[in-house]
């Protein structure tokens, strides 16, 4: 099955971030069932699948915000492992996070900072920067995600696409070696989304490693090395993009493509 | 009757204190209360919420008379003053910690989630993240609250606390001019409870202009 060459890829030494039998119970509910992926430095992985496939609690599992209930997450040389029994404490867990940046399907700016500190907030209070050069560090971010001029306001007076943005440079800012995307379009118009589509296009082309939980199947096609399919907590098929969405092998990634391209 | 205004206004001192010590009382043991309602813990959920609940359904008029007249029966004997600050305070704890419950829920789940990604630590995830938010929502609510327990302070006189209401009714009694002793007193009432709703309308508004939580 499929399944397990997503596994081989995994044990593969040159993947930079490897997520391994990653499990997660919710009592007897299974919201992820066994997920092995590898991503190498630089690539795209967009994850795609149904509504409720366990995509988004997956991508939690891998920065610890849920604590699988086993498995193992490694990021370059860093890495952590649970099991029945294991419940990794805060600062097991801080050295890993630290390598992942993570932007949200809904922002979750900090409202009551402006934009700027949001962006320097962390930077100052994770990474010891001053708050000068965390300011500096800031700025030219904020002017990637074309931004600069919004520094001063607060969250509440930017549109959505903008705080998507500034929530991007937010991540940025801590300079992870992976950026973890959960559905960082879905809240947005499509003629929005497409600023912050932008953004994340630029980033893949400058080498950032990506894991992309989407339901933007183009952006899935045309910027990711490889798609992951999951159907009930399961990847059931991983592969290059055009071979995942032309030719898909599982009934299941057959079943979703049909019901999101409408064919 | 005008030459007791003097005597009533004195007053003043006693109910602002009564009010100010109640509520700080309240405003500190509220937070471990909210946090303990709040917690994953039956054991430490479920007392905390039936504690919260049992102090807001029984008038405090009740848990006054129960203090003053009720305790002495099982040898704790307070006096007037420590008997309205102490039970005010401790019914306050459990109106004050439903209102930062309300807080908490209002604040969703995404601003922790954000800040634990960043990598804050707990500490600062409440101290940068939360507490500022949180004091944003709050805030009304609580001068909301400081001022019907001005109003809930007027309780102590039952029981021989010398303040603004008791020493309305002296004066009334001396003077058998209830209808202007009483417009005098409630007039005090009101002069002590407007800046307080004034400063928490503007500041609320303020806030409010600068950023909006949601």
């Amino acid at each position: 099955m499929s399944g397990l060459d997503t596994r081989e890829q995994a044990v593969e030494s040159d993947a930079f971030l490897a997520a391994s039998g990653v499990t997660m119970r919710f009592g007897d509910h299974v919201a992820v069932r066994d997920v092995t992926l590898g991503l190498a430095r630089g690539q795209v992985v967009s994850i795609i699948g149904p509504s409720g496939a366990g995509k988004s609690t997956f991508l939690r599992c891998v920065n610890f915000l849920e604590i699988p209930t086993a498995g193992t997450i490694r990021v370059g040389g860093t890495s952590l492992t649970v099991g029945p029994g294991t419940r990794p404490r805060e600062k097991d867990i801080q050295p890993l996070r630290r390598k992942l940046g993570m932007v949200f399907q809904n922002f979750n700016l900090f409202p009551h900072l402006t934009v700027l500190r949001n962006v320097s907030l962390a930077q100052e209070r994770v990474l010891g920067r001053s708050p000068a050069e965390a300011e500096a560090r800031s700025m030219s971010l904020l002017e990637r995600v074309g931004l600069a001029d919004k520094a001063s306001a607060y969250p509440g007076r930017c549109s959505g696409g903008q705080q998507q943005r500034v929530a991007i440079a937010r991540a940025l800012a801590l300079d992870p070696a992976v950026m973890l995307f959960d559905e960082p379009t879905s809240a947005l118009d499509p003629e929005v989304g497409a600023e912050v589509l932008a953004v994340m296009k630029e980033l893949a082309g400058e080498g950032m490693t990506m894991l992309v939980v989407t339901h933007e199947m183009a952006f899935a096609r045309d910027v990711s090395d490889r798609i992951v399919v999951m159907v009930d907590g399961a990847v059931v098929e991983a592969g290059e993009p055009h071979k995942v969405m032309s030719d898909p092998e599982h009934p299941r990634t057959r079943g979703f493509l049909s019901a999101v391209l409408g064919r | 009757m005008f030459q007791y205004t003097g005597y009533i206004l004195a007053g003043v001192v006693g109910t602002v204190a009564i009010t100010v010590a109640a509520f700080l009382i309240g405003a500190v043991l509220g937070v471990p209360l909210a946090v303990a309602s709040r917690s994953a813990y039956r054991v430490v959920r479920w007392p905390a919420i039936s504690v919260i609940e049992v102090f807001r359904s029984v008038p405090n008029l009740v848990w006054l008379f129960l203090v003053f007249f009720g305790l002495p029966e099982v040898g704790i004997r307070l006096g007037p003053w420590a008997t309205a600050i102490i039970t005010l305070g401790v019914t306050s704890s459990a109106y004050l910690a439903e209102i930062y419950r309300g807080g908490f829920s209002g604040l969703g789940q995404g601003q922790w989630l954000a800040s634990k990604a960043l990598g804050l630590t707990t500490w600062d995830r409440g101290r940068y993240v939360l507490a500022p938010q949180l004091a944003r929502v709050v805030s009304p609510t609580m001068a909301t609250y400081a001022i019907s327990l001005l109003k809930e302070s007027a309780l102590a006189s039952t029981i021989g606390v010398v303040e603004l209401t008791f020493r309305g009714g002296l004066v009334a009694q001396r003077t058998g001019d209830g209808l202007t002793t009483f417009v005098v007193v409630g007039l005090v009432y009101l002069v002590l409870s407007l800046p307080l709703a004034y400063t928490s309308r503007r500041v609320d508004s303020r806030l409010r202009a600068k950023f909006s939580v949601g």
